[in-house]
This record gives C-alpha cells, structure tokens and sequence, in this order.
C-alpha cells in the first residue's frame, strides 16, 4: 500500500496483450477460440462472454450468427474490440463489467449461452462460485455455459515438469508483453456445486488448455 | 511483525515486481459487530499482513478485494484494482447481510482506479477515503473515521526507502553474482554484491537530498555507481582479491546498476513521477477553472499536496504543480472532469482517457471516444 513501484510494468496494452495470449499458446489459441464458439454459438442465440478482453471469443460466436455481449472491466481492451468489424449475421454489443455485475444488466433467463476464456483464472475462487451462479439463473432451462482456460496437471510433479517446460515461454512473452496467464483448478465441480449438469471438460493445446462445459437443468 | 511472518515479509519485500496474492474475503479484526467499520484493500500479502497488524487490538472488517496480488496503489494505477472489483467483492462476500453500517472505507491511494460513484450506484453503501497510509488507521478510527489533512500526504520514511532499494538490487543480485562467481569465484560475486548494494542503499537512504528526475540524474548516480564500486574495490583489497578482472567485474556491476536505476529510480518512489511514463513529454496537472464546483473530491486524494481548496471563492486551487506525480487520481475522482494533463508537445488528456487507461501505458495513452 505505500509504493508506487513500477506500475509500468503492470500496464499491458491490448495489443501486447493479443501478442502475448498467441505467444503463450504458440500460436494455437484461435482453435480454443473456434471451439468454444462450436458448442456455445448458433444463429439466433444470446451469448454472453464474460471477461471478453479484445472480443476474440465474441467474434468467433458472432460469425455463427449469434447475437453476443461481450463484458470486460478493462475499458482499453474493449475500445479494441469495438473497433474490429463485426461478422455478417451476428451482432455483438460490448459492456464494461465485472461477472459480478451481470445481474444489474441481464434478466434472469434472458441467455442461451454463458461463454467464457482465460478469465476466470484472473477471479478469485469465490468469484468463480458467484459468476457461476449467476450465470446459471441468467441462462434459460437447457442453456450452455463453456469455460476455457489455462490448465495445470493433476499431480504436484506434473505441476512442476509443466512449469520449468513452460517457464522460458513464460518468461520471454512477459518480458516482450507484460502478459501472463495462470491455470485454473476444480472448474468442474465448481460448475456442478454452482447446479450445472451435464458437466464435461476436454484437453486441447496439448493438455495445455481446459474446456469445461455444463447445462442448466 | 511475528517470527513466522518474516519469511513471508522477506519474499514480498524483495519481489516486489511480482504479484503475492492473499486470499480475498470479509474478515473480521478482534471481534466486530454489524455497526463495525469495513476497510477496504487489495489481496497484495505484504499490504494484508501489515493492515492486520496496523488494526491489533481494533474492531473492523476487512474487505480484501481481488487486486490481482498488487499492491493497492500500483493495482490502481494499472487498471488491476477498479471500482469493479470493489463492486465485485462486496457482492461475492454478501456484505449487505453481514454489516448493518451501509459505508466503506476505500484506501485513498486506490483513488486511481476506484470511482467512489460507481460503487455507491450498484450496491447502495456510501464511501470514505481512509488515510493514505495504514500505520495512520488506528488515529482514523478513533476519531470517528475522519482523516487529518496531514494523513493525505505520502511519507517516505528511511526504512521504507531501504525496502524499496532492495526491490533493485535484489533481482540483479540474482541474476549477476551466481555468473560473477563462477567465473571469478565467491570473493568477487561477494564484492560485487556489497558494491551494488551500498550504492541502491545509500541512493535511497539520501533520496530527500537530491532529485532523481532532474537533468542531472545521470551525474548523480554515476557518483553513486562509483562510490559503490570503490566499497567493493576495499572489499576486494582486504580480502586479498584485488585482481584486475575481479576489479573490472565489480565496477562493471555498478555501471549496471547505474544503468537499472537510470531507467526509472523514480518510479519506485512515492515523490516523483515515473520518467519511463513521461519521457521527453511530460505532463502539467492543470484545472478548468469554470468547471469547477469546488466539491473538493480531488484534493482528498491527492497524495502530494498539489491542490487546495479555497473556501472563499468555492474553486480548487493549483498550489504547486511541481510535486505532482501524475498518478492522475484528481483526474479520475472529479465529478466535472475539471482537472486535466497537459503535455509538453501541446496535446492534453481528460478524464475520460485516464479513467480508461490509469497510467500512462509507457507513454503510449491514447485518447478514448467521448
């Protein structure tokens, strides 16, 4: 609280932060991006994609026609997103908000799909458990929510191997971008205490990243 | 501070670049009734520990908000510690159920980041600025959650200079002195360290003497670098390792260290303003004066005693733009966007801009739609 130490640091651009997201997955993010979009997105259905950054899931669902709300407390990252054309078909509306301000701006049962990718990892694990829930009574009976983020082995020593394997690509893209990312735990059984059902979850980027998808009942 | 918490104040002290998260959370101090007081802070582990011990003996909440493990006033200032995550964490801890008193106390350094207006719209509590500085909590709460002019004003007391100085010469430290010694053994990397760190420890302890952002910096701390090489040079020469490559090695880790500090020594002080943000281009605070209603929001956030208000005219006064460091919070909390930046080049920045970008994206702030 008493230093005003390198804030210069801390500071990412939006661009640095694409860089540095694309660095971090060798490339490979935009299949992540492609299949969220395949099991939340369709013509016609309402999409919210919460911590939306510069709207990389948002234009993917909005290319399969679906009318997406991305949210986003960092306002420089949206001035980015608003700026990039918009798919034919779909429609995106973009909002500066925290997941925990949902409520003050969707009626319940107002959304057919809950998308969201390497946000929920920056939430505290009581974060997670409120947007979850939060998110479950916004989504209409039958409503899908799929979650995707950075992912950490099952064991304490594949936690280790993975971090010394991750750590120069860790490295090189902070130091290039001031960007990095942390992998979330227990989503899944977050997103079933939360009252999803159907919960499944599968491994992409070489075990790299999660997908973690629920229905509401 | 207790024993078992030194290992911890050692890491966050010394890695202070990099985030410590603690949990966040509604915790209660001594034993708290639903009319107690609720601080607000951010879920940096060094800032956690040292209110806890700040409030001993109290009674209060604490509200610790995700601030992503920064510090309040460097989350803040980049963008980490928003009104929204206030926002969030009040509404994830259910501290409407939890506390009659409808008011939070924000920690007035958070004043970059945090729009008191945005938080008393979503969730119905008022908000207070608390002193700048925790150690002036305890006075704060006593006196009915009023904060004295004087506790507005940042402090840089000697101990928390020589805390920050080893946020330098720490992770050099690690970089420089395991090479030093394998090339030129254990005397050498030790002579390299003691030069290194008497030149950061005796910048910092002489800090209130001189200006690290003037034209003269770089004269300054080369006469720093040098009378840090010259300790090492001693250092070297009593333990019989006077060498001429050892000699070299040691110099040359303070010319480094020269270099670092260069960078930006000021940015790591809480009295001058981030020369990497700034450059060739710096900023003027300047006041609109006909926007101006006089509300005074911005003088209770100031933390360098730039602006006043005077009373009689009901309009907020420029008293000294020089100690301004730019941290923009005045900017950020007027209510009629009457405070402003105006850059060397001829170009200005509002408010708008700066409650988008915080800081000044190394330099790189652009300018928002209105």
């Amino acid at each position: 609280m008493s230093s005003f130490v390198w804030m210069k640091v801390l500071e990412s651009t939006p661009e640095r932060y694409d860089r540095g997201i694309a660095m971090l997955s060798g490339g490979r993010i935009a299949q992540v991006y492609g299949r969220i979009a395949a099991i939340a997105a369709a013509p016609g259905r309402r999409v919210l994609d919460i911590g939306c950054g510069t709207g990389a899931v948002s234009f993917a669902c909005a290319e399969r026609g679906a009318l997406v709300t991305g949210i986003d407390i960092n306002a420089e990252m949206l001035e980015v997103a608003r700026a990039k054309p918009v798919p034919e078909g779909g429609t995106i509306a973009f909002l500066q908000l925290a997941a925990a301000e949902i409520e003050d701006r969707f009626e319940k049962t107002s959304l057919d799909a809950v998308v969201s990718c390497l946000a929920f990892s920056e939430m505290s694990e009581e974060e997670q458990d409120y947007a979850l829930e939060i998110a479950r009574r916004r989504l209409v009976p039958g409503g899908v929510i799929v979650i995707a983020d950075e992912a950490a082995p099952a064991t304490p020593l594949g936690r280790l191997l993975h971090r010394l394997r991750r750590l120069p690509v860790v490295l090189a893209t902070y130091l290039l971008t001031q960007t990095s990312t942390r992998p979330v735990t227990g989503l899944a059984g977050r997103m079933r205490a939360a009252g999803f059902v159907d919960v499944s979850q599968e491994r992409m980027l070489s075990d790299a990243f999660v997908i973690v998808r629920g229905t509401r009942p | 501070m207790k024993l078992s918490d030194l290992p911890g104040y050692l890491r966050d002290t010394a890695f202070r670049l990099l985030p410590h998260r603690a949990r966040t959370g509604l915790f209660p101090i001594g034993d708290p009734g639903p009319d107690a007081p609720v601080l607000v802070t951010g879920n940096f582990t060094l800032t956690v520990r040292r209110l806890r011990e700040a409030l001993a003996g109290q009674a209060a909440w604490v509200l610790v908000v995700n601030s992503k493990g920064y510090n309040v006033w460097c989350a803040a200032g980049g963008g980490h510690l928003t009104h929204h995550d206030v926002i969030s964490a009040m509404r994830v801890t259910h501290l409407a159920d939890k506390v009659r008193r409808r008011e939070v106390i924000l920690p007035q350094l958070a004043a970059t980041g945090v729009e008191r207006r945005a938080i008393s719209a979503a969730t119905g509590f008022a908000t207070r600025w608390g002193p700048a500085r925790l150690e002036d909590l305890p006075a704060f709460l006593g006196r009915g959650s009023r904060v004295f002019n004087a506790e507005r004003f940042m402090r840089f007391p000697a101990w928390e200079r020589q805390e920050m100085a080893a946020i330098w010469y720490v992770p050099a430290l690690i970089v420089l002195a395991p090479a030093i010694w394998l090339m030129l053994g254990p005397a050498a990397a030790l002579a390299a360290a003691f030069a290194l760190v008497s030149m950061v420890a005796a910048l910092f302890a002489m800090l209130p003497r001189f200006n690290p952002v003037g034209p003269r910096r770089l004269p300054i701390l080369l006469g720093f670098g040098l009378a840090g090489a010259l300790a090492g040079w001693g250092l070297l020469a009593a333990m019989g390792d006077a060498m001429p490559w050892t000699l070299v090695v040691v110099g040359a880790t303070n010319l480094i260290g020269t270099g670092l500090l260069f960078m930006d020594l000021a940015g790591t002080t809480p009295w001058y303003p981030s020369v990497i943000n700034t450059g060739a281009n710096p900023a003027t605070i300047t006041l609109d004066e006909a926007r101006c209603d006089g509300s005074g929001d911005c003088v209770m956030v100031c933390p360098r005693q730039v602006l006043k208000m005077n009373g009689s005219r009901r309009k907020v006064e420029i008293r000294d733009p020089g100690q301004c460091i730019q941290c923009g919070a005045c900017i950020v909390q007027c209510p009629r966007d009457a405070l402003l930046f105006h850059y060397a080049d001829g170009s200005t920045v509002e408010a708008p801009t700066i409650r988008n970008t915080r800081l000044n994206m190394l330099g790189k702030r652009r300018e928002v739609r209105r």
